[in-house]
């Protein structure tokens, strides 16, 4: 264990460093430069001239890059030009409200998910098709919904008519009882598609392995239904799952966007279109290369999850 | 009460005074299919006595392995057992709740399934496996239920039972799964075994080993057993009686001696010439049982195998017989008392005779008949060497991903040397990692060999072993057959046309079938496209990997009889891949017996077998269960021990000294090379030269 974790970890190094390197030549890659698309078009040459050096842009590439390298292996991120504010500061502030509407939704995902997913394959299997054809039916419905919709609609009918829960407000971690009624929403709207893409996974999962040779094994043995399912179906079938789970944390981590905006909940996401708007591009770069990083790790955490259930999986 | 079970409890008043184990009456279990029902059990009755070792025989699709698991309740979604009974103990089982029967199941009746490296939980230890449903059947604590579970794996013969409980299925070999599946069954003191093929999926070797072991087994413990086979060698070895299942019925039951002495079905009785004897010398035309068995989805009328009996007549149309007793006890359902022994002379022959003589294909030559005298390849083509192989090498090299480590080497052929002449077979034989398969591999170009020299005059094609998945599913048969020649680009489109109604003519089909798709043909049928294409081009040399090892026994005999047609026929030289040595004895000039990357023993075939000379090859052939229970009684096995070494880690000296009954202190210092022996043979043995 200990040593494949050793791997997989000297692997995520090499990973990491590729990403870094990805994300400052795709930056590069802008037609003309960063500094003139950042300025706009009604900007003189000298300014333009002084921006790039701001920037560092008038350094050549290897320079740059090696600059580069070595301010992100310092963790020093830089500054946002249009308020100039240390970049770390920024995404430090934004991220702990993303990784609770991530931690939250995902374990609300997770507890329903599941064991709704499990009991619909379960039912398949027995030949039950009607509730099965329920379950999967919703969960297919829901999952196709837009997340900008359904965020609406639940803000029109929870926050307006009904007034449970508060649509807008300052967020701070000093009234955590506030926090939690203004984060609501959000995580309500992500945990519905959260579910029925996850629902719609496990059911698939199990019931593939509820048809395998070891589940009639186990059957011949005595052992009860419930048995079967959680001790053998459910264990087996953890492995999609897992990678599904590890891949909507990663999106939720990286601050859904759309759903941040409509609630106006300062995350990570709400960082991104603001460093887009304003063309602050240190921003933006910096964004980017914490997503990356965010997928990374997950998949490290993944791996070893994976390692843990199944424990034929081999480097 | 219909005839059935009356002769049956008739039956039950001749064996014992004391009421039998297992008391099956009319047990019908349907699958609700959306193309309908398929009515895969249809009225089986049947009586297993306490510590009776019982054989169910079937072609698949006759309903063996859904009855079996109708008695314990056990029919995946879409089956349902739709009526009858089924006692254990007197107990009726059928209408029980659902925990009443999980008391059964694992408790009373223990279940051993077919594949052994499926039917583990791969993802739990073999300790939580064992240890859960010991707990629950026999009320022990934690401590007491491992300590039970380490006897029971001790008991069936794995070796350092205490650690090899804490491991993974997948860190096994399949023998030791299997061995581990039968200390599961019998965890808890089981009254009745129900076996589905046990050892079919294992080598021959292993599998000795597995059915000495079970045959201990229910002679200590007294169980009794039901076990599920479509190897007859392996029902005259291992059977006490015998129940012939055809399309969801019993039609024949009996003892052992009754079903192989005066099998009174005609079924049964072809059933039994379709196998190539291995005590038999002359190689005769297998039986090929004609037409296919009845469609399960509808209703059966008259007697099922009507359509494909010699002997039908306009009663067997309209009445379906029923079993009813024959002379010395046992039950067949057949109008006729002797079924196809019923004419003139009372041989069977004579009614098969038409049959056995019968050309292949439509399109069949008369080289078929005459095959008798056409056996022996003239002296001209004899020197027409075909295939030439020197020194043929094969390693695998697995690096670490560390710099510093060495590589590993895993030697999967290491230096074989044979020819091939035209219009020759040779057989290559050994269990499963004897490098039997890179073999072929390597004479396809599929895989650069390391060394040695591989000569050839002509090309070379293979045949599959699964037609199942050797195919592409969403391309037509005329298309499939038609690929190499496209691939190749031979021919215009209309000349490619015309080659493939001629090839599917050659290998027995009606052009009709050029436009169907694969899933609409049965295995037999399929296996026969598989030749075609490889008769495509026009090859030299046919490898045929276990060309027979998916197909029901009948349809076996179908495809060997096949392949020896086209060997007179075209002149192909065959080179046949095979683990079932009767087969091999059949259709092979030359044998060629590797063990561990080497071949050991290289001659003729028939002298090989008549007379082996190495340890090794001695040992795979007393392996193999003949379809005589007379020879099975009177042999005395000395089974191989252990299994096949790893090929990364090869004992030093003779590969097979460790496993060899003969093995003295030299063997394990110098490697014996392949030494002339007798006439045309070649042994490598230091207790053989």
């Amino acid at each position: 264990m200990l040593s494949y974790a050793g791997k997989r970890l000297a692997q995520l190094i090499v990973t990491m460093f590729g990403v870094v390197t990805l994300v400052f030549f795709s930056i590069r890659m802008i037609p003309g430069d960063a500094a003139s698309a950042m300025a706009g078009e009604n900007l003189s040459g000298a300014a333009l001239e002084e921006m790039r050096q701001k920037l560092g842009l008038d350094a050549p590439l290897w320079r740059q890059y090696s600059d580069y390298l070595l301010s992100v292996v310092r963790f020093d991120f830089g500054h946002t030009i249009t308020t100039s504010l240390p970049i770390a500061e920024l995404m430090l502030k934004a991220l702990p409200l993303t990784m609770m509407i991530a931690c939250m939704t995902v374990l609300i995902a997770v507890l329903l998910a599941i064991p709704l997913g499990t009991l619909a394959a379960f039912l398949a299997n027995k030949g039950r098709k009607a509730l099965d054809n329920i379950i999967t039916w919703a969960a297919m419905v829901v999952d196709l919904m837009p997340s900008f919709w359904t965020g609406l609609l639940l803000m029109l009918f929870l926050s307006l008519n009904l007034k449970l829960l508060p649509a807008s407000g300052d967020i701070s971690f000093g009234e955590p009882g506030f926090m939690l009624q203004r984060i609501a929403l959000p995580v309500l709207v992500l945990a519905v598609s959260q579910v029925a893409t996850l629902a719609r996974i496990t059911r698939t999962a199990v019931l593939e392995v509820l048809n395998e040779d070891y589940i009639r094994t186990a059957r011949s043995l005595g052992m009860t239904e419930i048995l079967v399912v959680f001790r053998h179906a459910l264990k087996n079938a953890m492995l999609p799952i897992i990678t599904v789970i590890g891949l909507s944390f990663g999106h939720l981590l990286s601050g859904t966007v759309i759903v941040e905006f409509i609630f106006s909940i300062p995350g990570i996401g709400t960082l991104l279109v603001y460093g887009i708007n304003s063309r602050d591009y240190p921003l933006v770069q910096n964004v980017i290369l914490f997503y990356a990083f965010i997928f990374v790790v997950i998949n490290f955490i993944t791996d070893m999850v994976y390692k843990k259930v199944d424990p034929r999986v081999q480097f | 009460m219909d005839i059935a079970t009356t002769a049956a409890w008739k039956s039950d008043k001749r064996e014992a005074v004391k009421e039998p184990l297992l008391q099956v009456r009319d047990l019908h279990t349907h699958f609700f299919t959306d193309s309908g029902t398929v009515r895969a059990v249809n009225g089986v009755s049947f009586n297993l006595e306490r510590g009776e070792r019982l054989a169910i025989v079937g072609e698949s699709g006759s309903g063996k392995s859904a009855m079996a698991m109708s008695l314990i309740q056990l029919i995946a979604y879409p089956g349902k057992l739709v009526s009858g009974s089924v006692k254990l103990d007197g107990r009726e089982m059928v209408g029980m709740s659902e925990s009443e029967l999980n008391k059964l199941r694992g408790g009373s009746i223990g279940t051993v399934f077919q594949d052994p490296i499926s039917s583990l939980d791969p993802v739990m230890l073999i300790e939580d496996q064992m240890v859960k449903p010991i707990r629950m059947h026999l009320k022990l604590g934690a401590k007491e239920a491992r300590r039970h579970a380490v006897n029971l794996l001790e008991r069936v013969g794995i070796p350092d039972a205490e650690r090899r409980i804490s491991s993974y299925p997948f860190e096994m070999s399949g023998g030791m799964r299997q061995r581990i599946m039968i200390a599961m069954a019998l965890s808890c003191k089981p009254k009745l075994i129900l076996a589905d093929e046990p050892t079919t999926a294992l080598d021959v070797t292993i599998q000795a080993q597995i059915v000495e072991l079970l045959k201990n087994l229910t002679e200590t413990t007294g169980s009794a057993m039901m076990f599920i086979t479509h190897d007859l060698g392996l029902v005259a070895r291992f059977a006490q009686k015998v129940a012939v299942m055809y399309a969801g019925k019993i039609v024949e039951f009996g003892t052992v001696d009754e079903i192989f002495d005066t099998p009174s079905h005609p079924y049964t009785q072809s059933l039994l010439m379709t196998i190539p004897g291995v005590s038999d010398g002359q190689r005769r035309r297998l039986l090929q049982i004609k037409g296919f068995p009845p469609d399960m989805k509808k209703p059966v009328v008259g007697c099922a195998y009507k359509d494909r009996c010699p002997a039908a007549s306009e009663r067997c149309r309209l009445d379906p017989p029923e079993l009813a007793e024959r002379e010395g006890g046992h039950l067949a359902a057949c109008w006729l008392e002797n079924g196809l022994r019923s004419g003139d002379g009372g041989s069977i022959e004579a009614m098969l005779g038409e049959e056995r003589n019968e050309p292949f294909a439509s399109a069949g030559s008369g080289a078929a008949n005459g095959r008798d005298g056409g056996r022996e390849p003239s002296a001209g083509e004899a020197a027409d060497v075909v295939l030439r192989i020197t020194d043929l090498r094969k390693s695998f090299r697995k690096a670490s991903m560390l710099p510093w480590k060495k590589a590993t080497e895993i030697r999967a052929v290491s230096g074989i040397s044979f020819t091939l002449k035209r219009g020759e077979t040779i057989g290559i034989v050994g269990e499963s990692g004897c490098g039997k398969s890179t073999t072929a591999r390597m004479l396809l170009k599929l895989e650069e060999p390391t060394g040695g020299r591989i000569e050839m005059n002509g090309n070379t094609q293979i045949v599959f072993q699964d037609p199942y998945s050797s195919f592409n599913p969403k391309m037509k048969i005329a298309d499939i057959i038609a690929e190499p020649l496209h691939v190749r680009r031979i021919g215009t489109r209309e000349e490619r046309k015309e080659r493939v109604r001629e090839l599917i003519q050659k290998v027995g089909l009606d052009i009709a079938y050029l436009d169907r798709y694969p899933s609409q043909l049965s295995g037999g049928q399929r296996q026969r496209v598989g030749v075609a294409r490889a008769l495509a081009l026009n090859p030299t040399v046919v490898v045929a990997d276990e060309p027979t090892s998916a197909l029901d026994v009948s349809v076996r005999a179908q495809i060997i009889n096949l392949l020896c047609d086209l060997k007179e026929e075209l002149g192909l030289s065959f080179v046949f891949i095979s683990h079932d040595l009767s087969t091999v004895r059949h259709i092979s000039d030359t044998i060629a017996v590797m063990y561990l990357g080497e071949i050991v023993e290289y001659g003729p075939a028939e002298e090989i077998f008549v007379h082996p000379a190495h340890p090794y090859t001695k040992a795979l052939i007393e392996a193999v269960p003949v379809p005589d229970p007379k020879i099975e009684a009177a042999k005395k096995l000395s089974l191989l021990k252990g299994e096949l070494p790893s090929p990364a880690h090869p004992p030093s000296g003779c590969a097979f000294s460790s496993r060899c009954p003969l093995a003295t202190p030299v063997c394990t210092e110098k490697k014996p090379a392949l030494q002339p022996y007798l006439d045309r043979r070649e042994v490598a043995c230091h207790a053989v030269s």
